[in-house]
């Protein structure tokens, strides 16, 4: 078996040997710098040794740490489940690892950013190492790494993923979903209520004459009156109720569970409450009024974009007999 | 042949010294966890880059992988994969000694990881005279159903590797799961070195 270090020492006697105990100054001086927390236990759990980082990040005694036990000198750590891990490190002479991505901490310290970011204790990655020495026990070495940075900028990747997720289904300017977000939902609904024969009804609208409302008064108005609809219909829908922005004034709604007589009640109060509504722009009052097209599924239809077709057409008629009204799909079929 | 590939001699070396240290860290295994641990014969193989990415994703199931690296002396380092599948992964922290509600599943993955890997590579270590440290184990990220998209999506900076594959089992707790060795190309030279210091000492 190869000595290595026997050829260390091998090196080191070619020139000027550094004598054990000038070795020894190093090596208490490294562990006493470096950034790592390190303490050292007996077989029995209790503490043999510690480096200053300890000393200083804990602010506990150093005279009342040594000979104490682990789960006594830090009560904060989690006592069956460690004796587990640190008795695994003596009976299989292995090293162990304890990830902040699993377990935050798990020693209570405080950290060196406690200013710039928001985590109470410092975030670790614990390392448990077998250790052998000339005493018949075997040790275990504990070194706790400050992680905090990583963990910190990880939790803002992950902020900022998940607004991204959010804007990629929201539409900038009513602040409901959007086209694509919408039409997933679609294919979903259709396709659990096909799966277990539920009800579903889709409602397509259109704001009547937008094109002269945008031509009398201004875009900022068009713009005003959207998020103004926009709101005022998302308060009158239940949560389930998947509420989108079809087209630049065409809104569209998946009614999950709702047959036809509740999607024609909703699209009347919806056509009531907008016809009503006080909207004003620049002090003047401004008269927006809706058209909607409702379509239930049915045993005959193919497909979603069956049931879009089915809507719209509705809307069509809606429009046709002088909107500001509702018109149903099934009763299109049957005029 | 490549100087990457080990020649008859080599190959059966290595599958010695690994069917050793297998019977040693299954005795440990057992004694820790205190149940039978069978270790399947190894199947040792030079594999290309490309060809990993068809044999992880041919795993079907394949619920979650871990990886870990290891390095020791002379140059040997390489990467252990460990991955499990969904209906082999339950009683992982019954196994493990834990109570259900001291540690998540990622972390009883990661843990029967750990000590697979480190106690199987610390007797290899042991038979050819070196000393293993080892990274801490990671769990490779999103791996229901697309752990290939996951590798196609690594640049390996390597052509080829040598793969050895060990399958651990617990039937006691209907515990399965696969380890693979990775050794990469300028490691597999410093193994050779090694194993032909062996040959010529018998």
């Amino acid at each position: 078996m190869l000595d290595f270090n026997a050829l260390i020492s091998e090196k080191s006697t070619n020139k000027q040997a550094l004598s054990g105990t000038v070795l020894k100054q190093i090596n208490t001086q490294i562990s006493n710098q470096i950034n790592t927390g390190v303490l050292v236990l007996d077989a029995e759990f209790n503490i043999v040794l510690w480096n200053r980082f300890l000393q200083v990040h804990t602010d506990k005694d150093a005279a009342n740490i040594i000979g104490q036990s682990i789960f006594i000198a830090f009560p904060e750590l989690p006592e069956r489940w460690l004796s587990r891990k640190l008795s695994a490190v003596l009976q299989l002479n292995t090293p162990s690892f304890c990830s902040w991505q699993q377990r935050h901490h798990l020693f209570e310290l405080p950290h060196t950013r406690q200013i710039t970011t928001d985590s109470e204790f410092m975030a670790q990655n614990c390392t448990f190492l077998p250790i052998d020495t000339d005493c018949e026990h075997k040790h275990i070495c504990i070194l706790i790494e400050d992680v905090t940075d990583v963990c910190h900028y990880q939790g803002q990747l992950q902020k900022t993923l998940a607004e991204l997720a959010q804007m990629s289904r929201i539409d900038g300017l009513t602040q409901i979903y959007n086209r694509r977000h919408w039409q997933d939902s679609l294919v979903q609904e259709y396709a659990k209520s096909r799966r277990h024969t539920k009800n579903l009804s889709l409602m397509m609208l259109d704001l009547d004459h937008f094109k002269l409302l945008n031509d009398n008064y201004g875009h900022q108005c068009g713009d005003m009156v959207l998020i103004e609809i926009s709101a005022l219909i998302s308060s009158l829908l239940r949560v389930e109720d998947i509420f989108g922005r079809y087209g630049g004034e065409e809104f569209a709604i998946i009614l999950p569970e709702t047959n036809l007589t509740g999607a024609m009640e909703l699209a009347q109060r919806i056509c009531h409450s907008i016809a009503t509504a006080p909207l004003k722009y620049n002090g003047q009052v401004i008269k927006v009024t809706v058209s909607l097209g409702v379509a239930p599924l049915s045993e005959q239809t193919s497909s979603y974009e069956e049931l879009i077709t089915h809507a719209d057409l509705a809307l069509y008629q809606a429009k046709a007999q002088g909107r500001n009204q509702v018109c149903s799909a099934t009763n299109m079929a049957t005029a | 042949m490549s100087e990457f590939h080990l020649t008859e001699d080599q190959q059966d070396c290595l599958q010695e010294l690994i069917n050793i240290a297998m019977g040693q860290a299954s005795d440990q295994l057992a004694r820790y966890l205190d149940t039978f641990v069978y270790l399947k014969v190894p199947s040792i193989e030079s594999i290309d880059a490309k060809d990993l990415l068809q044999t992880l994703s041919q795993q079907k199931n394949t619920m979650a992988v871990v990886s870990q690296g290891f390095f020791g002396y002379e140059g040997i380092r390489g990467e252990a994969l460990l991955s499990y599948q969904e209906e082999d992964s339950g009683r992982i922290g019954d196994l493990l000694g834990y109570e259900p509600d001291e540690l998540s599943q990622d972390e009883q993955l990661i843990d029967i990881s750990s000590i697979l890997t480190t106690t199987f590579l610390n007797v290899f270590a042991r038979q050819i005279d070196n000393q293993m440290s080892y990274n801490a184990p990671k769990l490779l990220p999103s791996v229901q159903n697309c752990l290939s998209e996951h590798l196609q999506e690594m640049t390996f900076n390597w052509d080829l590797a040598l793969k050895i594959n060990i399958n651990y089992q617990v039937t006691d707790y209907s515990f399965n799961c696969n380890m693979i060795l990775l050794i990469p190309e300028t490691a597999i030279i410093n193994i050779k070195k090694v194993l032909d210091r062996i040959l010529a000492e018998f």
